[in-house]
């Protein structure tokens, strides 16, 4: 957030990131890219966010609108490719930086794309992996009873599985209570939700019976589009669990609505 | 076999309605993934087996015509009788005509799910054949008049009490007494036995033809396929081109991965390879032997960007794994192959017109991919199905034009942030009282399943422009004023750390690296042109 | 019409394949070793083979030499018959056995309706999986190994491998000799199903117990490890 000033030079140079605030946070849930910028700064780092960033493609893309995709993954890496690194609070965001960009765009634009990908992190694996967040580094936080909802495009392609769970440990001495199927998908998949909402219905529900099953007060993760759905559904069935994105609650962030929560007076 | 994907959200929707199913189908969900994690687990080295595996089915592939002639010849000098057939119905000819030159009426069958591709079973019955089931789960959904629901388990959607429903309306019982799930086991055991001894014609699959010396492989657990090769006089085996494989090895090989990802058994009870008619000094076996190979547009996919779809060796773990095949089971489908598998052979098998929603019947959440044995890519290639729909128009309007409008707009980034800051802010006056939408015209398929949270506010976007003009102007107020200056964090006040470079973090030089790419070659999807 | 099918399926092959020559392509395939295989249980191949037996379902017992095993044979079949009846293959090496020592007469051939138990010797035993491989033929009917109720299998420890490559080794050597056989029926268990609801079921079609009589100089704990490493 703060412009990397030349006077701030320590013995040893501090990680350069540009933040990937994804369209989700940007419109639904700002607090996310809020809250990951302070931990990028509480983990030493210098955060920008380039202004004209918008989208990265995935709604087209996974549809298979390869085409309509392609302009806006070369606007994305002409738009960070000079950073340092690139850190998106979204595991199927930055899915779809490293994993498809390179197979999606070709010729120069491919090499272009695999150099964004070698750069390019989700937030937990950032911070866990790279910077190395420590519980030194920040005020104490302490958090209730949490579970955590695993997105699969995080998981299965990026490798996103012990981060969160570190972080949480580490940073809030908090330890996760598994929900059962853990690694199933929620039902949200994008315009799979709109397409075919009865079956996807039926898998957030599942979701959330095993995230009540936890008796967790929160659940978290890592995805905006899968907390949207989750936390939906767990308004609409009256549940009482709030669901948060990981970044928030690394910060301590629980005074603002959960997600879905009206506004406190 | 009667096509119904084209209606797949109606067969979903009902699938959905009937709870007694759906219970049954969440406890195989639930359970299937462990016997088949505690099966891989045990086994250890699983990358290692599937990278081989692949390797050598991708060989085979890439010489199929060289391997499928070596298989012909080496069948043939065994005894077979080799046919090759085009298309189902041709398969379906070739095989009633040597049932008809045999003049047999009766015909033992093992699992296949080639012929319920080519719907043998109809047209043997319509020349006036009777035609047995002999695997247990294909036995009953040949009585009760339904079609496989699961490629390994095909009656797994019916319950015990079902099946003694079936059984008692459709067995001459006497006494005998259908209580415990063992006892329908005895009484399909007791009725099939018959049938065994009496049929003329016994007609199996292959797991696997073995080119180098002719054999073709047979997996069961039950031993049907084995009875059905080996009691009566003339046995035809119904298979495809895509089982070839070199060596014998590799037929076993594969096995190991098949029979984890299937049931999580390290081992089937029968694994046979049989090569043809009884010997001279042989006393029993078939006296008469055929092949019949059919292709179905294999040789089309073989030559399309969906070849690798061709190493599947029908396992099943797809469809154990995806939470989509878990909710709404294998007819709703409307095919022979459900799951993630059928999803992309159900239209390159017969038209993707026909079957528009399966490969959207797909959340992308890389599941399936993750345990295929055959390291398909399956979710690139439902991926690359829907972008074919999208090319040849055959996905709604509205959601094209939708999703390019979306890309339009997401390029004129100054006109998208000013455009989103309206909508959203508008968004949230309207949804701050509750918090979240129960129903929103534009997101009715949303809305319909659950609430649509309000946005909190103001757009990231938004705000971050005023903090950084604010902070500029701060700055600019500081320089006169020879202040030193710090952006204000109206959300978290004094929260910030100032030494924000207090720290550079250990092992900056030595990045993992999870977000890399994994080395993919790059395929077909490429849009980038 | 079929041969127009041949022509056409291989022009469309030909088509998607790529062309090489024959012994390229040999060159080209993967070596058989490069497959792992599955880990044993245990250093011992005995031992190995007899607790993959035991967690196939299978029964087991060990004996030192023909005189045992006949002995063991009569007593197993007495057990469950109350009889000494039992239906082998034309088998060399069964006919050999001394059967008069313990009082059986096996009926050589193979089995008919209401005769439940059949006995086979394996061709080769494989630890990997618990199997026993048998060869059809006159000396061991492919109808005995799935139509009996009771499944008697007898294994020379000294044919015993270790994994499914080295079983192939073992049985292309063979069938250099003395050509191809009709079929070959790895088995590894009584015939069961899951069906109906998932719920394994012994006894499906074939045999609804596999008791696996193993033969030779044994380590004499061989029998207990297996047992205890199959948690039997």
């Amino acid at each position: 957030m703060s412009n990397p000033s030349k006077e701030q030079t320590s013995q040893r140079d501090p990680l350069r990131v540009s933040l990937f605030v994804t369209c989700l946070a940007d419109l639904f849930r700002p607090s996310v890219a809020f809250a990951s910028i302070r931990l990028l700064e509480q983990a030493g780092c210098v955060v920008e966010v380039p202004g004209q960033q918008t989208c990265c493609g995935q709604p087209a893309y996974n549809t298979g609108d390869y085409a309509t995709s392609v302009p806006l993954a070369r606007q994305l890496i002409a738009q960070f490719e000079s950073a340092d690194y690139v850190v998106a609070p979204s595991g199927s965001c930055a899915g779809m930086i490293c994993h498809h960009y390179p197979t999606l765009l070709e010729g120069e634009w491919r090499e272009r794309a695999r150099r964004l990908a070698a750069k390019t992190f989700e937030l937990t694996t950032f911070l866990n992996d790279i910077a190395r967040l420590k519980r030194g580094d920040r005020p104490a936080v302490k958090l209730p009873a949490v579970t955590y909802h695993d997105s699969c495009a995080g998981l299965r392609e990026l490798g996103i599985k012990q981060q969160p769970r570190a972080l949480l440990r580490e940073l809030c001495d908090t330890e996760v209570k598994e929900l059962r199927q853990t690694e199933v998908c929620c039902g949200f998949g994008g315009t799979f939700c709109a397409k075919m909402p009865e079956i996807s219905g039926k898998m957030v529900g599942d979701k959330l019976a095993n995230a009540l099953a936890t008796e967790a007060s929160i659940l978290a993760g890592g995805d905006l589009g899968c907390l949207l759905n989750i936390a939906g559904r767990a308004s609409r069935s009256g549940a009482a669990i709030e669901v948060r994105h990981i970044a928030e609650l690394l910060c301590g962030d629980l005074d603002s609505p959960a997600i879905g929560e009206p506004e406190r007076q | 076999m009667k096509q119904t994907s084209d209606t797949f959200l109606e067969n979903a929707s009902a699938a959905l309605a009937d709870s007694g199913k759906s219970q049954r189908r969440d406890l195989l969900a639930l359970f299937s993934p462990l016997m088949r994690d505690a099966a891989m687990g045990s086994f250890g080295q699983f990358e290692e087996l599937r990278d081989h595996v692949r390797q050598v089915r991708q060989h085979s592939l890439d010489h199929l015509d060289h391997y499928l002639a070596q298989f012909e010849q080496q069948a043939a000098e065994n005894g077979n009788r080799v046919h090759f057939a085009s298309d189902g119905d041709a398969m379906n000819s070739i095989v009633l005509d040597i049932c008809q030159e045999h003049r047999a009426q009766r015909i033992a069958k093992g699992k296949s799910m080639v012929t319920e591709e080519t719907g043998l079973n109809d047209y043997l019955q319509r020349a006036g054949l009777s035609v047995m089931e002999t695997d247990l789960g294909e036995y009953i959904i040949q009585q009760a008049g339904e079609t496989p629901s699961h490629i390994v388990g095909p009656a797994l959607h019916k319950s015990a009490a079902e099946v003694r429903e079936l059984f008692l309306s459709r067995h001459d019982l006497g006494e005998r007494d259908l209580g415990e799930i063992a006892d329908l086991v005895g009484e399909a055991r007791l009725v099939l036995r018959e049938h065994f001894l009496k049929a003329e014609v016994g007609i199996i699959g292959s797991n696997a033809l073995v080119a180098e010396n002719g054999y073709s492989m047979l997996v069961t657990n039950e031993g049907n396929g084995d009875l059905c090769a080996n009691l009566p006089k003339v046995l035809i085996i119904c298979t495809t081109l895509d089982r070839i494989l070199p060596r014998l090895e590799d037929a076993t090989a594969m096995l190991r991965l098949l029979v984890r990802s299937a049931t999580g058994q390290p081992q089937t009870c029968y694994t046979s390879f049989y090569s043809g008619p009884r010997r001279e000094l042989d006393t029993d076996g078939p006296l008469e032997t055929h092949i019949v190979l059919l292709d179905n547009r294999r040789s089309e996919i073989l030559a399309s960007d969906y070849r690798e779809m061709l190493q599947c060796i029908r396992c099943g773990a797809c469809l154990n794994h995806c939470p989509i095949y878990a909710g709404v089971g294998g007819h709703a489908y409307g095919w022979v192959y459900p799951g993630p598998m059928g999803s992309i052979l159900t239209p390159l098998l017969t038209s993707l017109e026909q079957s528009t929603d399966l490969p959207n019947a797909c959340t992308s959440c890389g599941r399936c991919g993750e345990v295929c044995p055959a390291g398909i890519p399956l979710p690139d290639l439902l991926r690359d199905l829907r972008h074919e729909e999208s090319e040849r128009k055959l996905s709604p309007t509205r959601w094209r034009w939708g999703l390019k409008m979306h890309a339009w707009l997401a390029r004129q980034p100054r006109l998208y942030h000013a455009l989103t800051a309206v909508g959203i802010f508008g968004m949230h006056l309207l949804g701050r009282r509750r918090g979240r939408f129960a129903s929103l015209p534009m997101a009715a398929g949303w809305t319909s399943q659950r609430d649509f949270p309000a946005p909190q506010g103001k757009t990231f976007m938004q705000q971050y422009s005023a903090l950084q003009r604010q902070q500029q102007a701060a700055a600019d107020a500081g320089k006169r004023g020879g202040r030193s200056t710090r952006r204000p964090d109206p959300r978290r006040p004094g929260t910030r750390r100032q030494d924000a470079t207090r720290k550079a973090p250990a092992g900056t030089g030595k990045r993992a690296h999870p977000g890399g790419p994994r080395g993919k070659k790059p395929r077909r999807r490429t849009g980038d042109e | 019409m079929n041969n127009s099918a041949r022509s056409e399926i291989f022009a469309r092959l030909r088509h998607a394949c790529q062309s090489a020559e024959a012994e390229n392509i040999q060159r080209a395939l993967p070596p058989t070793d490069s497959a792992p295989g599955a880990p044993l249980p245990s250093d011992d191949l005995a031992t190995a083979f007899l607790t993959n037996v035991l967690k196939n379902q299978g029964t087991v017992e060990c004996v030192a030499n023909r005189s045992a095993a006949v002995k063991a044979l009569a007593d197993y079949v007495y057990r469950h018959f109350r009889s000494h009846r039992l239906v082998a293959g034309n088998d060399a090496n069964l006919a050999a056995m001394p059967w008069r020592e313990a009082g059986v007469l096996p009926r050589f051939g193979a089995i008919e309706p209401g005769e439940p138990v059949a006995l086979s010797y394996a061709l080769l035993g494989i630890a990997e999986t618990g199997a026993t491989a048998l060869q059809t033929g006159k000396a061991n009917p492919a109808v005995n190994n799935f139509l009996s109720e009771h499944h008697l299998v007898l294994v020379d420890s000294s044919r015993l491998v270790a994994t499914m490559e080295q079983a192939w080794a073992r049985i292309r050597q063979e069938m250099n000799k003395s050509g191809r056989p009709r079929g070959y029926n790895f088995i590894a268990g009584p015939s069961s199903t899951g069906d109906i609801e998932g719920q394994l079921v012994y006894g499906a079609h074939g045999p609804r117990n596999w008791h696996v009589i193993l033969m030779g100089d044994i380590a004499a704990t061989a029998l207990e490890d297996a047992r205890a490493l199959a948690g039997k």
